[in-house]
């Protein structure tokens, strides 16, 4: 059986377009997705049941085992942190907050490590955004900026901003420059119409001097700035200038580099400037599939994105203090309950240290480099593959996504359900 | 060593070889009627159809390029090697060099060509970049070129159960798009060229 429609649980694209063959409760294919859309349906080593570490080994235990052990944990631990939530849908990320706030712990997503930088210039400046249809069909001239999205969102460029004809361009790509702004030639400056190369760590005066040429003061900008000859930044301001409509996406290249939050306040004002010549906007490359729901939940529920503290019983937000790495580096943290992410693979080493060192739980279909820092493991179903809940895709739309096959393990919702109504419980709630 | 090098000596040391090697005498310098030379104009009207530039075998020695109203192929000598084949390749006859369209014309040979498109799965990342960007898929497919979402299956090549799949080689133009669109060189276009003779009277 086909199923249509299918929207891809990987990453922040969300392509809702996938063609899933299904087959006796088993997928068979995926049409339409990229090889990371296969892979994740793909995927075969999901654990079957819960396990708890032994000495020197693993054993199976049961969900209210496993669920009694993690509430146990957050009621008794001073500071416990809720961390990842990226890989999950936006209703289970809803309970997390409950759960948060009744223990006093600290909630961050994974944006602490990505775009974290981002939302600080955004609420700093505000966000010229737009969705990713009106770029398709409208852009003709965009902009990658330290991302890569060939390896990290395979289908970007064909299906929203490069390839498919949109609406007012049936010459699609050949009616779109796109540019490449990157320190290295990457798999997508290949295709690309003009190549950017830019030094390490030159990203904010790059842009500055854009600014100052879209302003008219190009004759006061040096030679070459950062590694870019200045001939270059005059063609890509006059092409952006030229444009009927130009769309700027950027990636870690630009947030988590030299600069940080201000290489973007200086991005967004770059837009901001072309806008007063012709229509510009800005989106961020979220990676991880619904990263930025978890902003959104987060937001409405607490009036903060990411890098949420309860321990003095309101909601209090200092990225820098309150978000997981710092939490983890100053070893505060003593209990740790991972969804949807895997630290282990991307934290520092200090932070992966003292992860071990405390009592963590890591909710995740398969095992990963942070179950060998856990103390149980919760096997779930996947959002998106056999449990259903909102999403958000990278620019801010939200999607229902639905199951494809029928569940044997229960899903994110119905496991931190559980938990929060045993955690009131003991609370006497 | 010594004995070769003595044996050298002796040889060329010898009047005849001398008398031979410095007076030697050949018939003049005559351009023969069958050389090739680099293709030239006929002045017949080029139709844009790029046969020429899908049969070069040397990169850069022949590109098709718009003057005035008509578009003509220009050849470029450093690069060239004057086989000629461009010159047999074109349908309207709008090069010439030597003998060859006249043979061509008398001996009715002429030249078949089909594409071969190979993926190398393992660098393919399934991103539909070539599927999208086709503009023969985008005739079979307009919601493909539209939206990145296959409908059917008339197209040259779409993301299928995973792959990349090769599903109507035949309608290939040999464009190449799909090459420049490619980010990680994964898919590749081969002409396959066939002589052929026609048993028929030229005219
Ligand atoms: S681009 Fe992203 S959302 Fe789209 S199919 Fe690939 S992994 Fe899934
Ligand atoms: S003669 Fe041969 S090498 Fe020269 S342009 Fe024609 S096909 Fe190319
Ligand atoms: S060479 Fe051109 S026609 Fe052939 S598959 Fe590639 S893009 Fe399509
Ligand atoms: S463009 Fe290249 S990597 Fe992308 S689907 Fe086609 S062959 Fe594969």
């Amino acid at each position: 059986m086909k199923k249509c429609d299918v929207i891809c649980p990987f990453c922040g694209c969300l392509c809702d377009d996938l063609e899933i063959t299904v087959e006796d409760n088993r997928i068979l294919g995926v049409d339409n997705g990229c090889t990371l859309a296969n892979a994740k349906f793909m995927g075969k080593e999901r654990l079957t049941s819960p396990i708890r570490r032994t000495d020197g080994g693993w054993e199976d235990i049961n969900y209210d085992e496993a669920i009694r052990y993690t509430v146990d944990m957050l009621l008794d631990a001073d500071r416990p942190l809720l961390y990842g939530w990226s890989g999950t849908h936006g209703e289970a990320q809803c309970i997390g907050v409950h759960m948060c706030e009744l223990v006093g712990g600290i909630i961050d997503s994974t944006t602490s490590v990505c775009h974290g930088p981002s939302i600080l210039a955004i609420q700093e400046v505000g966000h010229p955004g737009c969705t990713l249809g009106q770029v398709k069909n409208r852009a003709d001239v965009v902009i990658y900026w330290g991302c890569n999205p060939l390896e990290a969102h395979p289908r970007h460029m064909s299906r929203y901003t490069t390839y498919a004809d949109g609406y007012f361009l049936d010459n699609a790509f050949r009616d779109r420059t796109v540019v490449v702004v990157d320190v290295r030639e990457t798999e997508t400056a290949r295709v690309a119409d003009e190549f950017v190369r830019i030094k390490q760590g030159g990203d904010y005066a790059v842009l500055s001097a854009l600014r100052a040429i879209v302003r008219g003061k190009g004759d006061m900008i040096p030679p070459s700035v950062a590694g870019v000859p200045r001939s270059q930044l005059e063609r890509i301001v006059r092409m952006c200038k030229d444009a009927k409509f130009g769309a700027v996406f950027f990636g870690l290249g630009l947030t988590m580099t030299k600069g940080k939050y201000k290489n973007i306040r200086n991005a967004i004002e770059l837009v901001d400037e072309l806008s007063r010549h012709t229509k510009f906007t800005i989106t961020p490359m979220r990676g991880h599939w619904n990263v930025y729901g978890s902003n959104e939940v987060f937001t409405w529920m607490t009036g903060y994105p990411y890098a949420i503290d309860f321990c003095r019983g309101i909601a209090f937000y200092n990225p820098g203090e309150t978000s997981a790495i710092d939490i983890l580096a100053r070893k505060e943290c003593d209990a740790c309950m991972i969804i949807g992410s895997d630290p282990g693979a991307h934290f520092p080493r200090k932070c992966v240290e003292h992860l071990a060192d405390i009592p963590t739980v890591v909710i995740d279909p398969v095992p990963t480099m942070t179950t060998a820092m856990a103390n149980v493991q919760i096997p779930v179903a996947v959002s998106g593959i056999d449990a259903e809940g909102t999403a958000y895709r990278m620019d801010g739309v939200p999607f229902r996504v639905k199951k494809v096959i029928e569940p044997t393990l229960p899903s994110d919702t119905e496991v931190l359900g559980d938990m929060f109504a045993r955690m009131k419980e003991a609370k006497g709630l | 060593m010594a004995t070769s090098l003595s044996y050298y000596l002796r040889e060329m040391a010898r009047g005849e070889w001398l008398r031979n090697f410095l007076f030697v005498k050949t018939a003049p310098y005559e351009t023969p009627p069958h050389f090739r030379d680099y293709p030239r104009l006929t002045g017949k009207e080029c139709t844009h159809c790029l046969a020429c530039m899908m049969i070069c075998p040397t990169p850069g020695a022949i590109e098709v390029l718009k003057e005035d109203e008509g578009w003509n192929p220009v050849i470029y000598p450093g690069h060239c090697i004057r086989c000629g084949l461009c010159v047999e390749a074109c349908p309207e006859g709008v090069l010439m060099s030597g003998r060859i369209l006249e043979s061509q014309f008398f001996e009715n040979t002429g030249y078949t060509w089909t594409f071969h498109l190979t993926v190398d799965s393992t660098l393919c990342m399934r991103c539909g970049n070539c599927s999208v960007a086709c503009p023969v898929n985008k005739e079979e497919d307009p919601q493909l070129a539209a939206t990145g979402t296959g409908e059917n299956d008339e197209v040259i090549m779409r993301v299928k159960g995973g792959e990349l799949r090769i599903l109507h080689e035949e309608k290939c133009t040999g464009c190449k798009t799909c090459e420049e669109a490619c980010p990680n060189s994964a898919i590749r276009v081969a002409r396959v060229i066939e002589a052929i003779h026609t048993a028929e009277e030229g005219g």
